[in-house]
């Protein structure tokens, strides 16, 4: 090398990674491919399992990527994990939810076990084991704390007797964890986990229940299993006896997080099938695309998915950098971004018109498939009103942090500094609630006086900062009702759940401006294909327009804030990503359909 | 500090002193806490009730930490209300906790 050196361009690193498993996993219209599209949806309408590119994913070594690094596998950061599920989920969230059921069925003993029971494990999955989560039970749902399956202490173990339905992966596993009874009484302390492996039940002591025919992700092995005195040795217990519950709800703070990867990949399938039929369609002589309609439908998805990206980038950092935070950030995540991911894809589907019921004629017939397959992201793992109630429980903490600014501020700013190096995850900081409050939203105060300096300075654009105090105020009265919010015991008032959704739209405006923030000038800066976006605040702009828009819908006029400018701005950015083969993302993405023609060999 | 949802005889107690917090102080403080948050009288809470069967949702109980940490200016565990299910048991967890300071 005879150059000069210069400082190496600055990258989001996690992207590297998840691009070449994308590129690994292929073009997505080649026949001779595992992900073909099509097949997905064949495979769909015969609610047959995804065997082929499930072992695909095997082969690509996923499954390791399940696994911590302290205990034998690759997993070494969260934000790559949920990035490697992103690109999976926007080829099949059928796939998607099939193959990390891996990682919930693991993830309590992450959490809770033993380093030996943790090594174990890893090996186990590693290896190709498929472990299960039964949590859930026929007459209670999500109601933990009313499950009847008893573990009962006997000589060398515990018995097992009852049954866990609506389990994902419940038949195929090879290992159960199974949250139990272990006191008579029940309650918070009443119940166990235990690490069940099927293959060394005795005979006839435990069945599996047939799938049940669901809505959306039809292949899925959506079904239960019973036990009938099954004994299981002392040595599966993860954690002490009774702290089941704890143990599972640290650990579905990490999976709320991790799920709104399925959201982000359902989200850019859905705009990427919209934006193809826009540009091919043609009316009264025009690309559908150019018709004002049309032209706005498109764009505010565009917009939308950038909110949902940011929120989801900060908190994917942030389960390395805010851990003790996770009780509230994992709850607005999961509210938030499958809800918005609902919405995008209701507003593509009537963009779609008519095509968007056809289960073969258009685009093979995925768009009806993703839109039925995403619903249930808003269900499992905690649904939208178990994760606003989470919020609700914590309002006066929330809003006292706010107001004393209260933020854990290096721990933050490693979250938003996109090219920052995040500590290794330590799962003993998972907190059932957090002391700090939520120092994403608290951030907002201090972020919109930052930015009103950079307009001072000519480095932002006074119409960021218009939109950016509004949502300030917004936040401001959000939180004083908040705080106003007197708790009560049972039959939680709607205005209260109300309140928490706008919370999580507040928190998101806050994660917007971070990440424009602290990127803006570093990671941005470095990158021309996706330069226009962050001009001028171009993104944070539109996606903070469409939040205040969600919290006031139609005032953003009078106010003489335009928002419907800034959005018509996005458009030939969108077309630009789009036509290079780049996933609709903030930071360049090429995508496998980019990297060559139908006819390469994938690796 | 402001403590929104405090009943206002209980917000500001003097939480600083060296002298320990007497077992009815924090008794006291406890059955008010909770009887606010069921909405009935101090009067109708029995010490030894458990918190749940009475009607103290097991998320919520959770919450009750931060009040204490508050109150009583000392960290505790989310789970607090979980492993000592009733007043009696809150207090003389509490008291403990002062008390080892």
């Amino acid at each position: 090398m005879t150059e000069p050196q210069l400082a190496p361009p600055r990258r989001y690193a996690p992207y590297d990674r998840a691009g070449g498993f994308d590129r690994s996993l292929g073009h997505p219209a080649r026949r001779d491919l595992p992900f073909f599209a099509a097949r997905m949806r064949e495979l769909d309408a015969a609610e047959a399992f995804p065997t082929e590119a499930v072992a695909r994913l095997d082969a690509l070594g996923l499954p390791a990527q399940y696994v911590p690094a302290r205990h034998g596998g690759t997993l070494d950061s969260y934000e790559d994990l949920l990035q490697l599920v992103r690109v999976v989920a926007r080829r099949d969230l059928t796939v998607a939810i099939a193959h990390t059921k891996t990682y919930l069925g693991a993830v309590s003993t992450w959490v809770g076990g033993t380093a030996e029971q943790a090594q174990e494990l890893g090996a186990r999955i590693a290896s190709g084991a498929v472990v299960s989560w039964g949590l859930t039970e026929r007459a209670h749902g999500s109601d933990l704390l009313s499950g009847e399956l008893t573990a009962t202490p006997v000589a060398g173990g515990y018995r097992l007797d009852g049954e866990k339905w609506l389990i994902n992966n419940a038949t195929r596993s090879d290992l159960v964890c199974v949250l139990a009874r272990t006191s008579l009484a029940g309650g918070t302390r009443g119940y166990s986990l235990l690490l069940v492996d099927k293959a060394l039940l005795a005979d006839g002591s435990h069945t599996c229940l047939p799938a049940a025919k669901t809505h959306g992700i039809r292949g899925a092995d959506i079904s239960g299993i019973a036990f009938d005195g099954a004994v299981v040795p002392a040595s599966a217990l993860i954690g002490e006896e009774g702290e089941g519950i704890e143990t599972v709800l640290r650990s579905l703070q990490i999976t709320r997080t991790i799920c709104a990867s399925l959201s982000l990949g359902a989200g850019d399938h859905a705009l990427r099938i919209a934006t193809r039929f826009g540009l091919e369609h043609r009316l009264y002589g025009k690309r559908l695309i150019d018709l004002p309609q049309a032209h706005r439908a498109l764009t505010e998805a565009y917009a939308d998915l950038f909110a949902m990206e940011a929120v989801t980038l900060l908190a994917s950092r942030g389960v390395h950098t805010l851990t003790e935070e996770m009780s509230v950030s994992s709850a607005a995540v999961k509210y938030l971004v499958p809800t918005t991911a609902d919405e995008l894809i209701t507003g593509m589907g009537q963009f779609l018109g008519a095509r968007s019921f056809l289960s073969e004629e258009f685009a093979h017939g995925l768009f009806a498939k993703l839109e039925r397959d995403h619903r249930i992201v808003g269900i499992f793992d905690g649904n939208t009103l178990v994760n606003l109630n989470a919020l609700i429980n914590q309002f006066a903490a929330l809003a006292r942090g706010y107001r004393a600014g209260r933020t854990d501020a290096e721990g933050l700013a490693a979250a938003a500094m996109l090219d920052a190096q995040i500590p290794v995850f330590d799962p003993a900081r998972l907190q059932l609630t957090s002391r700090t409050g939520n120092s994403v939203a608290a951030s907002l105060p201090r972020a919109v006086a930052e930015l009103r300096e950079l307009v001072t300075s000519g480095e932002a654009p006074e119409s960021l900062l218009t939109v950016a105090e509004k949502l300030l105020r917004i936040s401001d009265t959000t939180h004083e009702q908040m705080a106003a919010h007197r708790p009560s015991p049972r039959d939680v008032p709607a205005a209260a759940f109300d309140l928490a959704h706008r919370y999580t739209l507040c928190s998101a405006a806050a994660a917007c401006l971070q990440v424009w923030l602290r990127n803006r000038t570093t990671v941005a800066a470095d990158t021309t294909a996706t330069a226009g976006l962050w001009q001028d605040g171009l993104w944070a702009e539109a996606a903070l327009c469409r939040l205040a828009e969600r919290l006031t819908p139609g005032t953003l006029p009078e106010e003489g804030a335009d928002g419907s400018a800034v959005l018509d701005r996005l458009m030939p950015l969108l077309v630009e990503q789009y036509d290079s083969g780049e996933m609709f993302s903030l930071l360049p993405f090429p995508l496998a359909e980019a990297a060559g023609s139908l006819a390469e060999e994938a690796s | 500090m402001a403590t929104p949802a405090a009943t206002p005889e209980t917000t500001g107690a003097e939480t600083t002193g060296v002298e320990t917090t007497g077992v009815e102080t924090i008794r006291t403080w406890l059955t008010e806490r909770v009887a606010y948050f069921l909405d009935v009288r101090p009067q109708d809470i029995a010490a030894d009730d458990l918190l749940v069967e009475i009607g103290l949702d097991s998320v919520y109980a959770l919450t009750l930490c931060g009040d204490v940490e508050d109150e009583f200016g000392i960290l505790v565990e989310a789970t607090l209300a979980w492993d000592h299910p009733t007043i009696d048991a809150l207090t003389a967890h509490i008291h403990s906790e002062l008390a080892a300071r």
